[in-house]
């Protein structure tokens, strides 16, 4: 309510609840009549994307032959993102570094703020065509670390030929380095990250740095966990001293018994998505496992520190999340996402893009560049985590294709569904 | 001549075709495809297969019956709550409006005009636990510090209830219109008059058993809002409803109440985002349900299979409901 750049409270990129459970509901429409019987039902979108990918097929054949080591010069790029995503001009709409890039490369970018949720973008746009072995009209893709990590299960990514992208294998930050789901870093290109911690009202709670007061009877009823599995397990994982990164069953079910005692017990006010961020602001809650990028951009508009609504990374631990650029399987501009993945992986265009966009930036050199830029964005651990940060925060590991499914509904059992 | 004949013969196929084909492309193939989803065995690594297995619909409804239960009584109480707040609405803007008729109804649908997450959004911030209206109520001492509206059934049913109210007052109001204000100045010179002692009598069981289902829903003590509302109801039958309004006003809009409960309860059942927005874990509904196992767990053949069972228990509902009001009266006057 009181943001003053999204006239929305809760248009924030990230899982944005409500748009996806509205997108869900279209998703479910749309594969029911997909999936089943690959290329029957799906047939309308890929035989769209098809057509699409038809007329510049022959260009980026001969742009991928002889790719190598020269990068792809003219052409399209058709991207597929986030909302609030990247560096807009307020004045006329246009993206500042977008343009930059077209102008150096010759290559006209198609940015479409498409994706509102991994889950229901998967139903809508990959899973249909990419199941029939079609392309699927985009040549990039930002999507979060666990559907990455089901993409290259199943197959669904080309390989980022790094002998073009010299950049994103000098700077890419050392942590993001041969994650479980892409040990040869070749994959997905890390886009940007959040962290999940602590988000609390100074006001009522006082200082909080302990992942024990999810948990524990203080608060009761006025705390909120989050809906994605990895965050809220995650934490339950580490406050009981395992790492989600190498979680097995055992703990898993450690962790999430702790999930489910703090639900049945009504410790815990509400699941939710990006909703918390009302309920604190309307004081109903006071402490939510909270997404930084959250905090920065909704519950602290002027990013004072001297704000009630504050984030902590507990003295535990956190999660980080990645959100990563990926190119889907058949991307008739394969030459020509890597081209972008590389522009971006230069410090200056990523410190650009960071200025606006809040998140954690994944380009090491991005803070030396932002100190010219902005000092105060520069020093925010929020958005340039230091070592101690990097130190305490775990990722989630990616999980076999019978723990998907398996974890995903114990979860959403222990959630009440 | 012929022609002419057989173009009128042929008249009203061609002004069906467009509604029905309409029909047919998003409501019958959907609901085909969905039909056929539920019956499919695998997962997204290995693909899926129409396997027939119906096996699925048993378990289905085994493990989600308390769900689907509870979105019964969640959309069954909304209605009842909105046809108590949207009647007497209806009536005053049919019978009393005046000139000022327009500008209500305009009222009725303004929160059309703003989307329905927003409005659902926004009750998290009147309803907040120290906000706009727990605030001062806290404030002066009649709640406990501790009390809460949202993150509770209460909350999602009254969410449910206004977001729907205006499909109970529309349909209410179209029916109470048209009465002819005559036919009931004729019962009241025929000695229609009070409506006592039977009025006092129903309404107190009427309205004592409402705030009974209430609480034990709620989880609120039965006796706290149950004797409030029986006397609410005993004073409503004794004072306000004559025997003109019982014998000439709802028979002549039993269509109007009829198709604004079936308008509210249907689309209320399957509502989800008040749920997820005003409820708490225990309070889900099967519309979450349904979203989850589709998006969360990818388990497209038991989010179908829930579907269908709740499109197929609306259904029956609707041919009892149907049979029970008659439909003679409703095709006939609910236009």
């Amino acid at each position: 309510m009181t943001d003053t750049r999204s006239p929305l409270p809760d248009l924030t990129r990230r899982r944005f609840l409500q748009g996806s459970a509205l997108a869900g509901a279209a998703a479910f429409l749309a594969a029911c009549t997909g999936g089943g019987t690959p290329g029957t039902g799906s047939a309308a979108p890929s035989a769209a994307a098809s057509e699409s990918a038809a007329g510049s097929a022959a260009a980026s054949e001969s742009a991928a032959a002889s790719a190598g080591a020269t990068p792809a010069q003219g052409g399209e790029l058709r991207w597929a993102s986030w909302i609030g995503y990247i560096d807009v001009n307020d004045a006329d709409q246009s993206y500042p570094t977008i343009k930059k890039f077209e102008d150096e490369t010759g290559i006209k970018v198609t940015y479409n703020e498409k994706i509102d949720g991994n889950e229901s973008f998967f139903t809508t746009d990959l899973q249909g065509p990419l199941t029939a072995g079609q392309p699927t009209g985009w040549d990039l893709i930002v999507v979060t670390d666990w559907l990455v990590a089901r993409l290259a299960r199943l197959g669904w990514l080309e390989k980022i030929d790094t002998s073009v992208t010299p950049n994103f294998v000098k700077n890419l930050a050392p942590n993001y380095k041969a994650r479980s789901f892409d040990p040869d870093t070749d994959l997905a290109a890390p886009w940007q990250s959040g962290m999940t911690g602590i988000g609390f009202n100074k006001k009522k709670t006082g200082e909080l740095d302990s992942l024990e007061v999810f948990f524990s009877t203080q608060f009761k009823g006025q705390k909120t966990y989050l809906d994605e599995m990895r965050d809220t397990v995650g934490l339950a994982a580490i406050k009981l001293g395992y790492d989600p990164a190498s979680i097995t069953a055992q703990q898993f079910d450690d962790s999430l018994a702790v999930v489910k005692k703090a639900i049945d017990d009504k410790i815990v006010r509400q699941v939710t998505g990006n909703s918390y961020v009302e309920d604190m602001q309307a004081d109903s809650a006071v402490m939510a496992m909270a997404w930084s990028g959250d905090v920065l951009t909704l519950l602290v508009p002027d990013q004072k520190p001297t704000q009630d609504f504050q984030w902590r990374l507990p003295k535990e631990g956190g999660m980080l999340w990645t959100d990563n650029m990926c190119i889907p399987k058949g991307a008739p501009n394969k030459g020509q996402a890597e081209r972008w993945i590389d522009f971006y992986y230069d410090p200056i265009n990523a410190a650009t893009i960071e200025a606006y966009v809040n998140y954690v930036c994944p380009v090491a050199g991005a803070k030396d560049e932002m100190l010219k830029i902005d000092k105060d964005i520069a020093a925010n651990p929020l958005i340039f985590p230091p070592d101690d940060y990097v130190a305490r925060l775990h990722q989630f590991r990616a999980v076999t294709a019978e723990e998907e499914t398996t974890w995903a509904e114990a979860f959403t059992k222990a959630m009440g569904l | 001549m012929r022609g002419a004949i057989a173009a009128r013969r042929l008249a009203p196929y061609v002004l069906l075709a467009p509604g029905l084909l309409w029909l047919v492309l998003f409501y019958v193939y959907p609901a085909i495809q969905m039909f056929l989803t539920s019956l499919w065995t695998g997962n997204i690594q290995n693909g899926y297969v129409q396997s027939w297995n119906w096996g699925i619909y048993p378990e289905a409804i085994t493990e989600y019956w308390p769900w689907l239960g509870r979105s019964i009584v969640y959309g069954g109480l909304a209605t009842i709550l909105a046809f108590g707040l949207g009647f007497p609405l209806a009536y005053a803007i049919a019978f009393r409006g005046g000139t000022y008729k327009n500008l209500l109804l305009f009222l009725v649908i303004a929160p059309f005009f703003t989307s329905f997450l927003l409005r659902t959004i926004s009750w998290k911030i009147i309803l907040a636990d120290d906000g706009l209206f727990l605030g001062p109520l806290k404030d002066v001492g009649v709640l406990p510090e501790d009390f809460r509206l949202l993150a509770t059934p209460a909350a999602v049913v009254a969410g449910i209830t206004y977001n729907f109210l205006p499909f109970m007052t529309l349909p209410l109001y179209v029916a109470l219109e048209k009465i002819d204000k005559r036919l009931i100045e004729a019962a009241e010179d025929l000695y229609a008059g009070p409506w006592r002692p039977q009025g006092t009598i129903v309404g107190l069981v009427l309205g004592g058993a409402l705030g009974v289902i209430v609480a034990l829903v709620m989880d609120y003590s039965p006796l706290l809002i149950g004797i409030p509302m029986a006397a609410a109801g005993a004073a409503i039958g004794t004072f306000l409803i004559s025997q003109a309004f019982i014998r000439v006003t709802v028979p002549l809009a039993l269509p109007g109440i009829f198709a604004g409960s079936l308008l509210t309860f249907i689309p209320a059942v399957g509502d989800f985002i008040n749920a997820e927005l005003l409820g708490n874990p225990q309070s889900l509904m099967i519309g979450n349900v349904i979203q989850a196992r589709y998006l969360k767990v990818t388990d497209y053949p038991t989010a179908s299979a829930l579907s269908f069972i709740l499109m197929l228990a609306i259904l029956i509902g609707l041919l009892i409901y149907t049979r029970l009001l008659g439909t003679e009266d409703l095709t006939g006057a609910s236009i």
